[in-house]
């Protein structure tokens, strides 16, 4: 009995010493992985910035720091499971949460990397580089002040690569942002993200999808009164009304146009004028001219009055 | 005074012809609120008609000189001047025509500054999304808000805009020519100055001249460094003089960042050569990243400072060859 509790004891302790061993990490340089601790040995893949790395050993060879590391390798189709690579690199690049101001670390090489993303000429994969960076942030340091605002670039810059791409949009890091940090900026504005996908695309000038898109939009105003993002959605809901209304008398649907119109007017005013809301509140003001004059959104301009 | 004036002998001067006073004293209030520019897709006809031959399109943001109004079956006409450019070689010519009034805006229109500050923030989310030619009708729109709207609230962000506009425009330009790849500044073309010390003398000590102040600095850094360190030293000195000269400034974290990450690039370039310099080079890049952790503990710089001290504690290269090359990152 007592030798079976003192093994039980043994391995209780062993498993924590292996635990605290495997100390999680990322990296600030794409740097190589090798097969052992030497740039001469064999090298086994190119580790990026912002990957995510298990710390398995550290060791110091010809007074140069390496750790010993796994990563894990996502498959090249979606049915192909993620497989485990482990090998060594350089220590230098490499940040864990016992680096001194590790999150700031993490998240300034994210904001450089979204900056080369945004350069003519920038880094090539910089701005994968970014979204992955600014992940690690919120996955290894959940209680920097940073996690939040990194999980949420992280999750845009995702989004937006995806929109760009035309690639289907994967609503799960947003999602992520919002059930991690509710109530927060962070979360309104991957809702304000979200809204996107109920977007039509081409409105093949018929009604109901510009129509479809102001709902969503006022929806979303009415759901996150805080966000940084009422202006643009209010703003967003009212020139699609107003589009609505030029439809309508387009096709002589002249009540329904009317309507429109005087939601439109409505919602403008609730911006325009406001200083909070910044550009928004010009941009109102333009609309509410312009549907006061009737001076057509949507379609061949009026040759004239 | 002199508007005034202007206004009563119009007035006079119209009775004169058997119009009453109130119409006068209108027409001369349109006389006196004349300029201003269109907002829309506008189209000029030689008459006030749909069916009479087209003049022009002027696009937003144009020069517009409002000359008269006419009223025709209930829809409302604007007989207006505009000033169109025609081609690099050419001087601007000036086009008359009708259009419809609804798309003239002047100082006379009520919130006549905030329709065209939106008309223009329209016009650069356009550009944003690749419309051609919404940067130039942007530039046009924001500094018709300053020209014609000089009291207004908006004026000085305005001529801010179209300055930067102007000068990003013909920045681009600038360096994309041989010539922009030369050490010296003075070998290539200067980037006009005037709107922006236009708006530095206007607008004084105001975020706006600021950041004007820190436009202008691209006329004073080197095309590209060729490996040599007088230029990351000269810009580090530029970048740090302006941080301490414009401390409200929005750019002087960054400016204060810049200075940092070219003494860290002095760092890589003076490696395995003069290790004195290097060592003073990282001394000071490390006090710069300190400075911006104090003084702009918000935002992004901060964190990008702790990632530079971080860069240079490991003695990892904060440059790749080409950056050093051009010179022209961060």
């Amino acid at each position: 009995m007592k030798v079976s509790l003192l093994a039980a004891i043994v391995t209780f302790l062993a498993l924590i010493g292996s635990a605290s061993a495997a100390e999680r990490a990322t990296i600030v340089r794409s740097s190589g992985l090798f097969a052992s601790p030497a740039q001469s040995a064999e090298k086994l893949m190119t580790v990026e910035r912002g990957t995510g790395l298990t710390i398995q050993d550290k060791r110091d060879v010809d007074n140069e720091p390496w750790v010993k590391v796994s990563v894990s390798v996502l498959g090249n189709t979606q049915n192909e499971p993620a497989r485990e690579v482990t090998g060594w690199l350089p220590a230098k690049p490499v940040v864990s949460a016992s680096t001194q101001n590790a999150d700031q670390i993490v998240y300034g090489e994210a904001v450089d990397s979204e900056r080369q993303a945004e350069q003519r000429g920038g880094r090539k994969g910089a701005a994968d580089d970014a979204m992955r960076l600014y992940y690690q942030v919120g996955q290894l340091f959940p209680n920097s002040p940073l996690a939040a605002e990194s999980l949420w670039r992280s999750a845009d810059i995702r989004w937006q690569l995806a929109r760009s791409s035309r690639k289907p949009l994967e609503d799960q890091y947003l999602r992520e942002v919002i059930s991690k940090f509710p109530n927060t900026k962070w979360a309104d504005q991957a809702a304000f993200d979200l809204v996107d996908s109920q977007l039509c695309g081409d409105w093949n000038g018929l009604p109901d999808c510009p129509a479809k898109e102001a709902e969503a939009y006022e929806r979303y105003a009415r759901e996150h009164p805080q966000s940084p993002k009422f202006g643009a959605a209010i703003f967003n809901a009212a020139s699609r009304l107003g589009t609505v209304a030029d439809m309508y008398r387009m096709s002589n649907q002249k009540e329904k146009a009317a309507a429109a119109h005087n939601q439109a007017m409505a919602l403008a005013k609730e911006v325009a004028g406001n200083a909070a809301m910044g550009e928004w509140s010009y941009r109102a003001t333009t609309l509410i001219y312009k549907l006061q004059q009737n001076i057509p959104l949507y379609g061949v301009p009026d040759e004239g009055p | 005074m002199k508007a005034r004036k202007r206004l009563i002998a119009t007035a006079i001067l119209t009775l004169s012809f058997g119009v009453s006073l109130r119409s006068a004293l209108a027409q001369a209030q349109v006389n006196d609120k004349q300029h201003g520019t269109v907002i829309g897709n506008a189209i000029m006809y030689v008459s006030p008609d749909l069916n009479s031959a087209k003049v022009a399109r002027p696009s937003r943001g144009r020069d517009t000189w409002l000359m008269g109004q006419s009223s025709i079956d209930g829809k409302e006409w604007a007989h207006i001047m505009v000033t169109m450019s025609q081609n690099t070689f050419s001087a601007p010519r000036t086009v008359t025509g009708w259009t419809d009034a609804r798309l003239v805006i002047t100082s006379a229109t009520p919130n006549g500054d905030q329709i065209i500050f939106g008309e223009a923030v329209q016009a650069e989310h356009e550009a944003d999304n690749g419309v051609k030619d919404a940067d130039q009708e942007a530039m046009r729109l924001y500094y018709r808000i300053y020209e014609y709207f000089p009291d207004s609230p908006l004026a000085a962000e305005s001529l801010w805009h179209a300055a930067d506009y102007q000068w990003q425009l013909e920045k681009s330009g600038v360096f994309a020519r041989p010539s922009a790849r030369e050490i010296s500044p003075d070998a290539r073309q200067e980037i006009d100055e005037e709107t922006m010390h236009k708006l530095i003398k206007k607008f004084p000590r105001t975020k706006w001249a600021d950041l004007a102040a820190y436009d202008l600095l691209d006329n004073k850094i080197c095309g590209s460094w060729k490996g040599e360190t007088r230029c990351p030293e000269k810009e580090a000195d530029l970048y740090e003089h302006y941080a301490h000269e414009h401390p409200q400034s929005p750019k002087a974290a960054e400016a204060l960042y810049k200075a940092a990450w070219r003494q860290a690039a002095l760092v890589d370039m003076y490696k395995g050569k003069e290790r004195d310099k290097g060592e003073k080079a990282k001394r000071r890049a490390m006090d710069i990243a300190q400075e911006i952790s104090a003084k702009y503990p918000e935002g992004d710089w901060k964190p990008r400072a702790a990632q530079l001290v971080f860069a240079l504690q490991q003695g990892l290269e904060v440059t790749t060859e080409s950056e050093r090359q051009s010179g022209k990152q961060n």
